[in-house]
């Protein structure tokens, strides 16, 4: 005779509905987990897009993401004399308000060399469309902003047409990431008014002088070349800075989103510890709650040890079934966040070890009160 | 040998110091099997603990215990596994039924059989045999829930019957029904008395039982007394 399964079909609704409460509690966890690795992982799509082997960045600057470096658009050319340099390609990245259907959003705007070499769009990404293939007034949109092909978007004083829409595009802060030429974007971002030109002339500034300047260079390698090594020669020879990819993907989660992904990941720590003491507490007041007929079963001579299964055998249940609705429940509204939350199968099999580890831990105080119970006293005799 | 339970010098105090109470001071009694013992005294004045000390739930202080032909308990010595010897030889019956509700009536019977090693379809024999004597056969697969105090109370005697133990110690049976049922669960402990060869102790405040028990033992000034039923009556 199995006690648990017998106790557990006596207050199945109950049982099933503290479950379903723990479960949430544990969805809750797994979906501040899938924050923090959501955050972490935005933050390298646009590196990862891109992919090049080295990025080239204004001299003492660590650009273009940890801090803000300009450099010449045509030494590109000129890094292509450099012995392993395959590919080159020139970028800007900057933050604008973007006008979407009824209100605005920050975006960054991605300018690239639409005939260039590197493209910084992932096809994988790109869902539906094209690339950009005209040198002006083409965008590729993120499926975030609700575009459609063929919408038109007033820009500073162009019209820009929607060719491209892409998935999952976003920047280190979650922002969307909106593609342009290199020739556009640097218009919006150096985009005067007539009042500031003249300004700028009567101050002996020469008018668009910055639109030569982009933020980074990005280099493809030939096969057989060390990132290193090449990069050691371009910073020779030229006197800027070279990040290889893997110091930009370190800048990025050590730098750029450090702070913001600790915070989230001290609260997920937070969360776990309060829903396992949550879940203590649950499984010792159930344990609790059954003592009068624990006492009962003692006083008749039922052994210590069917008792102690039983309330084991039902916790690994609660635990079990909580784990399950809870990544029921994580599954059903991930994707109503604002921001990317990744579930991970490895987290989830993680904190149902913590879970589990924690329910049977504070099952054995409910545990050692069931054996220390005078039976006498339990049934009030 | 006869003696079921038998008792030695048993004394049994409480707290120390100041707040010492003696509840038993030199107990000393016998019960035969086949014998229904009903055992009287005032509130308070230890029944209760008399009957948990023979049961192995509370420590006495001093004194012996034999059941049959075991030592229970000898002067602060307790035999290790009580709970071995309530699943063993004693049966116990509550003034409530306390059945285990999230088990059916016959589970409830059957309990302490199926985990004694006894066959579940033995086991099964065995409550549906008693459940026809005390007349709730038709409630086998009923739960606690769905009876009558009376019929509870009838479970409750036959779980304490089911692995056939030595003794029965029932604590106030009947103070929970009214008359007509109290008066049958008590020939019903004295037939199962008789017919099953048990000793049987019966803490009870009501008179109109006594007379349907063998003997009765009364607890005066902390001591145990046999008494004659017509003198107490």
């Amino acid at each position: 005779m199995n006690l648990a399964y017998k106790d557990i079909k006596h207050t199945l609704g109950k049982f099933l509905i503290t479950a379903m409460g723990v479960g949430m509690l544990l969805g809750v966890v797994l979906i501040m987990i899938g924050v923090y690795r959501g955050m972490i992982y935005d933050a390298k799509v646009l590196v990862n897009d891109i992919n090049p082997d080295l990025w080239v960045v204004q001299e003492d600057k660590m650009g273009p993401f940890a801090e803000s470096s300009k450099i010449h658009r045509d030494l590109k050319n000129y890094l292509k004399s450099v012995e392993g340099v395959d590919k080159t390609a020139a970028y800007t990245f900057q933050t604008i308000e973007f006008p979407l259907k009824t209100k605005f959003t920050k975006a960054m705007i991605v300018g690239y060399d639409v005939f260039g070499e590197i493209t910084p769009i992932n096809p994988k990404r790109l869902i539906k469309g094209r690339n950009i293939n005209k040198s002006h007034y083409e965008i590729v949109v993120t499926d975030k902003m609700r575009y459609k092909i063929g919408d038109k978007i007033k820009l500073l004083n162009d019209i820009y047409t929607v060719v491209g829409i892409t998935h999952g595009t976003v920047d280190s802060g979650g922002n969307p990431i909106v593609y342009m030429s290199l020739s556009d974007a640097n218009k919006i971002q150096f985009n005067y008014t007539n009042p500031r030109i003249r300004n700028d002339r009567a101050r002996g500034i020469k008018a668009n002088r910055d639109s030569d300047l982009v933020n980074t260079i990005v280099v493809k390698l030939k096969k057989g070349y060390l990132s290193d090594l090449v990069a050691k020669n371009i910073k020779k020879e030229f006197n800027k800075n070279v990040f290889t990819q893997k110091d930009e993907l370190f800048f990025l989660s050590r730098h750029v989103i450090e702070k913001s992904s600790k915070q989230i990941g001290s609260f997920t720590v937070i969360l776990i510890i309060v829903s396992t003491i949550i879940i203590g507490l649950i499984i010792y007041t159930m344990t609790l709650e059954k003592m009068k007929e624990i006492a009962i079963m003692k006083l008749i001579g039922i052994p210590n040890s069917k008792i102690v299964n039983m309330i084991l055998q039902e916790t690994v249940v609660l635990g079990v079934l909580a784990f399950i609705s809870g990544n029921i429940f994580s599954h059903l509204i991930y994707n109503k966040f604002p921001k990317r939350v990744l579930l991970d199968l490895n987290d989830a099999e993680i904190l149902f070890v913590i879970v589990l580890v924690a329910s049977i831990l504070s099952s054995l105080i409910g545990i050692y009160k069931v054996i220390k119970v005078n039976p006498q006293e339990a049934i009030g005799g | 040998m006869d003696n079921s339970i038998k008792v030695e010098n048993l004394v049994k105090i409480f707290g120390k110091g100041e707040t010492k109470v003696e509840v038993i001071n030199g107990a000393n009694f016998e019960v035969k099997k086949g014998e229904l013992v009903a055992l009287i005294a005032p509130s308070g004045a230890g029944k209760t603990t008399l009957l948990m000390m023979i049961g192995c739930v509370e420590t006495p202080t001093s004194g012996k215990i034999y059941l049959g032909d075991e030592k229970v308990y000898d002067n602060k010595w307790l035999i290790k596994d009580t709970t071995k010897i309530r699943r063993d030889k004693i049966g116990f019956i509550f003034q409530a039924p306390n059945l285990v509700p999230f088990l059916n009536v016959i589970e409830n019977v059957t309990l302490l059989s199926v985990t004694k090693g006894i066959s579940k379809e033995n086991a099964n024999k065995k409550a549906m045999e008693l459940f026809t004597y005390f007349d709730i056969a038709e409630k086998a697969n009923f739960m606690p829930s769905e009876l009558s105090g009376g019929q509870q109370q009838r479970v409750a005697i036959a779980r304490a019957l089911a692995t056939e133990p030595e003794i029965i110690l029932a604590d106030e049976p009947t103070a929970a029904l009214d008359k007509t049922r109290s008066i049958d669960v008590v020939k019903m402990l004295k037939k199962i008395a008789v017919e099953q060869n048990v000793a049987v102790i019966m803490v009870t405040h009501d008179e109109d039982m006594l007379p349907l028990c063998d003997r009765i033992l009364q607890i005066k000034d902390k001591k145990v007394i046999n008494k004659k039923i017509d003198k107490i009556i």
